[in-house]
């Protein structure tokens, strides 16, 4: 099963397997009927709003109730600048496209900061408003009359520059247009943007804490998600002619999650093969048109108890995320296999790991100062002091409730600090978003791993680059020459971080595969991919096995030994035993011991609130 | 004056309609944090099932009360096959899209089987033409039926949650489902007797909103199931007062602006005070924030 898994997925993303398909449906229509050829064209639009929503719910994980809505406000956009507006019809479909985009990014400032179901119900109304705006505004949109007489090949009035266009032309438009966009979105998945879209849905924090702007990330996603299904809307105005408030009910905007959900998420081939499935089986079986909804019904409702990964799932190999172009340009063959070292390149990296000096005796990197945090009646850390030095590790310990994971919360900017000042190189931060901090150098790492399973180990590491990479959106879309020498050099040094980490044997596996110490190691390794100045780790070595163990020290020092700061949670004493330089010590959110190891195991006030009252002490 | 009076008194009995779906949504937020996105469709089926019933000789009052209890059987199996199962996965993708597919389901098998044309809905108690004069304002008598209807449930449900012993058991639920487990609650029995009880609400409304409508239909729903949770948000989700608070803002707002602007805007005003109100507090105006867990 596997192995026909990967022969499907090297046929389908084999360039001569896009080539021939494309010849394929170039040609096809001059041999067909008309209506075939309106299929066809269906198909196209049907594969571009799929994407559509498959990129904002599929790989950005804010789920859609509300595709119709994009859709329509492109159909009657593009309708409108044409018939009222006298644009000419290209000028048209990009103005929709554009006004559709502008409306995406709009609707994600309310819908940016809410989520799950809540979410789900903001995108029906959204869908639903559009809807009523369309039938009730009658002056503009026709109202429930509709909209007639748009530019189109049906009615034989569709002219682009001056050309006549015939339905077997639009078709060939609309497939060099979805070829484009999927080409694009291929693209732009399979890069640090891309990434970033699937670093949120898998968790918003996390995404934070690695430098990940969440809502300007979101706004992004809700536009070019809208920008596309508006693209669909405009030329399907222009497929058909007549638009009516009925071809933009919430039951539209259902359909095309359906074919993004049954097709498979998260993927390019997956929409393709649930929009060419549910616009074949509607117009081609009438048994199928008739229990139309009853099947969508029954599909959605056993869809992610049966089959979550769609069709795709169930014959490809899962989507990858790193272009494999650069993959075998570092020397690795798009499975991951290591084939040949480029020496050269791999000492650039080298010396960009190394490039931070020691400087012991040097001020604090970042300083707390009598923090506060409080929750309603609860007084979570109460007015702590403490300061990271460059190049030394101190442990924060204490037991369960004392403060310590809050007091990371609030310097690595998830909780806003109740008073007192979080002062990184002499500048105070406290209060700004998590991923304004990161970019200033502190990175921190969670209780429980948050990556993205659905990732491979590399993968995953490559997210804590995302500060370091400078392509914008538009050249990685465009995959210009820059952006594949910085996904190179990117590469090479998550090499390096996995071989520091000891993970370069399960580099291409997925994260949801491996087991709990690995994904501990996976979350260090990615911090340190950021290359932070402090970094911040929440309990990294709960769960892990003695030789991972080991491992982790080793990262920890070398850390360490690259001038960083290092805050440590744990409650593993053997552990920080023998690594730290600074322990301090909280309970009930105040600072009880400062000082070393050995001083504080003979410290009375430690001795009574974390090792218990009776416990004799040792050295 | 008496424009404002009967468009006011309108509002006011939607709006208590709007509260009862509301509270049907809270149930099931209290025992799952989870809602039924199909819902709608359980407010339609309620309708159409009496209508059904009615035409096949049945009593007018024993069809409606036939529609409550089949469309309670229904929400009580759409947590069995919707969200039992899928609770495991996490987040909410998962049933919001089940949920929602039995919805869609149940909208399809109507439209398949009995028509998608409007259905004519019997009025019981008043006619939509019997007035009852209040300080000289005509009001209509059907929507102060409604509205008492409406009224006497929300009491009764706040009376069930706070002096019952299921409404205690279903709070120790909403607070910690396994401690409550722990103390003895049937914690699975609490969620199933949720679901039921929201799918019995909702049919209710259903009945009620048909009523005002005077025709049913199977697309009839889903907009309804909006404006409910557009009055639970904006009474904060879970709160028995916030959601009438939340209703009756919701429509009386609604008659207003279809009175004095325009009945276009009627239902729209509605969706786009959804997205306001989400936009602006997501946990609702009555509502506690809940603390993000890191």
């Amino acid at each position: 099963m596997n192995a026909l898994r990967q022969t499907v997925s090297k046929i389908l993303g084999h360039p001569a397997t896009i080539i021939v398909a494309l010849l394929v449906l170039w040609f096809w229509p001059a041999s067909t009927d008309r209506s075939t050829v309106q299929l066809l064209s269906f198909v196209m639009l049907n594969i571009l709003l799929a994407q559509s929503i498959n990129l904002l719910t599929g790989v950005a994980g804010q789920i859609s109730l509300g595709h119709a809505g994009f859709f329509a406000i492109g159909a009657y956009g593009s309708a409108l600048l044409v018939k009222s507006a006298g644009a000419p019809v290209i000028a048209a479909i990009f103005g929709g496209t554009a006004i559709t985009a502008v409306v995406g990014w709009l609707l994600a400032v309310p819908a940016g900061r809410v989520k799950e179901f809540y979410l789900a119900m903001m995108t029906s109304g959204f869908g639903l408003l559009c809807f009523e705006i369309i039938k009730e505004w009658n002056d503009v949109t026709g109202g429930v009359m509709g909209l007639s007489g748009i530019a189109s090949p049906t009615l034989k009035s569709l002219t682009i520059l001056g050309m006549k266009i015939d339905g077997i032309d639009y078709f060939r438009i609309l497939l060099v247009a979805a070829a484009i966009v999927l080409w694009l979105l291929r693209n732009f998945i399979q890069s640090h943007h891309g990434r970033a879209f699937f670093a949120i849905q898998a968790s918003e924090i996390a995404a934070g804490s690695i430098g990940i702007d969440q809502a300007r990330t979101k706004r992004r996603a809700y536009s070019i998600s809208a920008a596309i299904a508006g693209l669909a809307g405009a030329f399907y105005a222009h497929l058909v002619g007549y638009l009516g408030p009925d071809s933009f009910t919430i039951m539209r905007s259902v359909e095309v999650l359906v074919m993004a959900v049954v097709g498979g998420i998260g993927t390019i081939i997956g929409p393709i093969l649930g929009a060419v499935l549910f616009t074949y089986l509607p117009s081609k079986l009438q048994a199928f048109a008739a229990y139309q909804f009853m099947v969508y019904g029954l599909i959605l409702m056993v869809v992610f108890l049966l089959f979550r990964k769609g069709f795709a799932g169930a014959i490809a190999e899962p989507a990858r995320f790193i272009p494999g172009r650069a993959l075998r340009a570092v020397g690795l063959t798009a499975a991951g296999v290591p084939a040949r070292v480029d020496a050269s390149a791999a000492q650039t990296a080298q010396s960009s790991v190394a490039a931070a000096g020691h400087q012991t005796d040097a001020a604090p990197l970042l300083e707390v100062r009598d923090l506060v945090k409080r929750f309603a009646g609860l007084v979570a850390v109460d007015g702590v002091s403490l300061a990271l030095h460059p190049g030394r590790i101190t442990a924060l310990i204490g037991p369960n409730g004392s403060g310590k994971s809050t007091l990371v919360n609030v310097a690595s900017g998830i909780y806003t600090p109740s008073s007192g000042q979080v002062i990184l190189r002499g500048k105070e931060i406290g209060g700004q978003a998590s991923h304004a901090i990161a970019a200033q150098g502190v990175i921190r790492t969670f209780q429980d791993p948050r990556l993205v399973p659905s990732f491979t180990v590399r993968e995953n590491i490559l997210l804590g680059a995302h500060l370091r990479y400078r392509s914008s959106m538009i050249a990685s879309a465009l995959r210009l020459p820059g952006v594949m020498k910085e996904e190179q050099a990117h590469l090479l040094r998550a090499t390096q971080v996995m071989e520091v980490a000891g993970l370069s044997g399960v580099a291409d596996q997925l994260l949801e595969s491996l087991p709990y110490g690995y994904r501990r190691l996976t979350e260090v390794a990615r911090a340190m991919m950021a290359d932070p100045d402090v970094l911040m780790l929440d309990e990294p070595a709960a769960g892990l096995s003695e030789g991972e163990l080991g491992r982790l020290a080793e990262v920890i020092r070398y850390i360490k030994s690259q001038g960083k700061s290092v805050l440590l949670i744990e409650h593993h004493m053997d552990f920080v035993n023998d690594i730290v330089d600074d322990v301090v010590v909280l309970d009930s959110g105040r600072v009880i011991y400062r000082g070393d190891m050995s001083g504080m195991r003979r410290d009375p006030a430690v001795i009574e609130a974390y090792l218990g009252i009776q416990q004799v002490a040792h050295d | 004056m008496g424009f404002a009076a009967s468009l006011i008194l309108g509002g006011i009995s939607v709006g208590a309609v709007y509260a009862l779906i509301a509270l049907g949504l809270n149930l099931t937020f209290l025992t799952t944090r989870t809602l039924n996105f199909g819902q709608g469709s359980v407010m339609m089926l309620a309708a159409v099932a009496a209508v059904l019933f009615a035409g096949q000789g049945m009593g007018l009052y024993a069809a409606l009360l036939a529609g409550i209890v089949l469309v309670g059987l229904v929400g009580g199996l759409t947590e069995v096959i919707a969200i039992r199962p899928i609770a495991k996965l996490g987040g909410s993708m998962g049933w919001v899209v089940t949920t929602l597919g039995i919805g869609i389901f149940l909208q399809g098998f109507v439209a398949k089987y009995f028509g998608s044309q409007a259905l004519a809905f019997p009025s019981f108690l008043f006619s939509p033409r019997d007035y009852v004069s209040v300080f000289g304002v005509r009001l209509s008598a059907q929507y102060l039926v409604i509205l008492a209807i409406a009224l006497v449930l929300v009491l009764a449900f706040e009376y069930f949650l706070k002096r019952t012993a299921w409404g205690r058991a279903l709070q120790a639920v909403a607070m910690d489902p396994d401690l409550a487990s722990v103390m003895g609650v049937p914690v699975r029995k609490v969620v199933t007797l949720s679901y039921v009880g929201s799918g019995i609400l909702a049919g209710i409304a259903g009945i009620l909103v048909a009523q005002i409508t005077g025709t049913v239909d199977s697309a009839f729903g889903f907009n309804l199931l909006i404006f409910g949770f557009v009055a639970a948000v904006l009474g904060g989700i879970g709160n028995t007062w916030g959601a009438l608070a939340g209703g009756l803002f919701l429509g009386v707002t609604e008659k207003l602006v279809g009175g004095y602007i325009s009945t276009a805007a009627e239902q729209g005003i509605a969706f786009a005070l959804l997205m306001l109100a989400l936009a602006i507090r997501p946990e609702g105006l009555l509502g506690e924030k809940e603390v993000v867990k890191v």
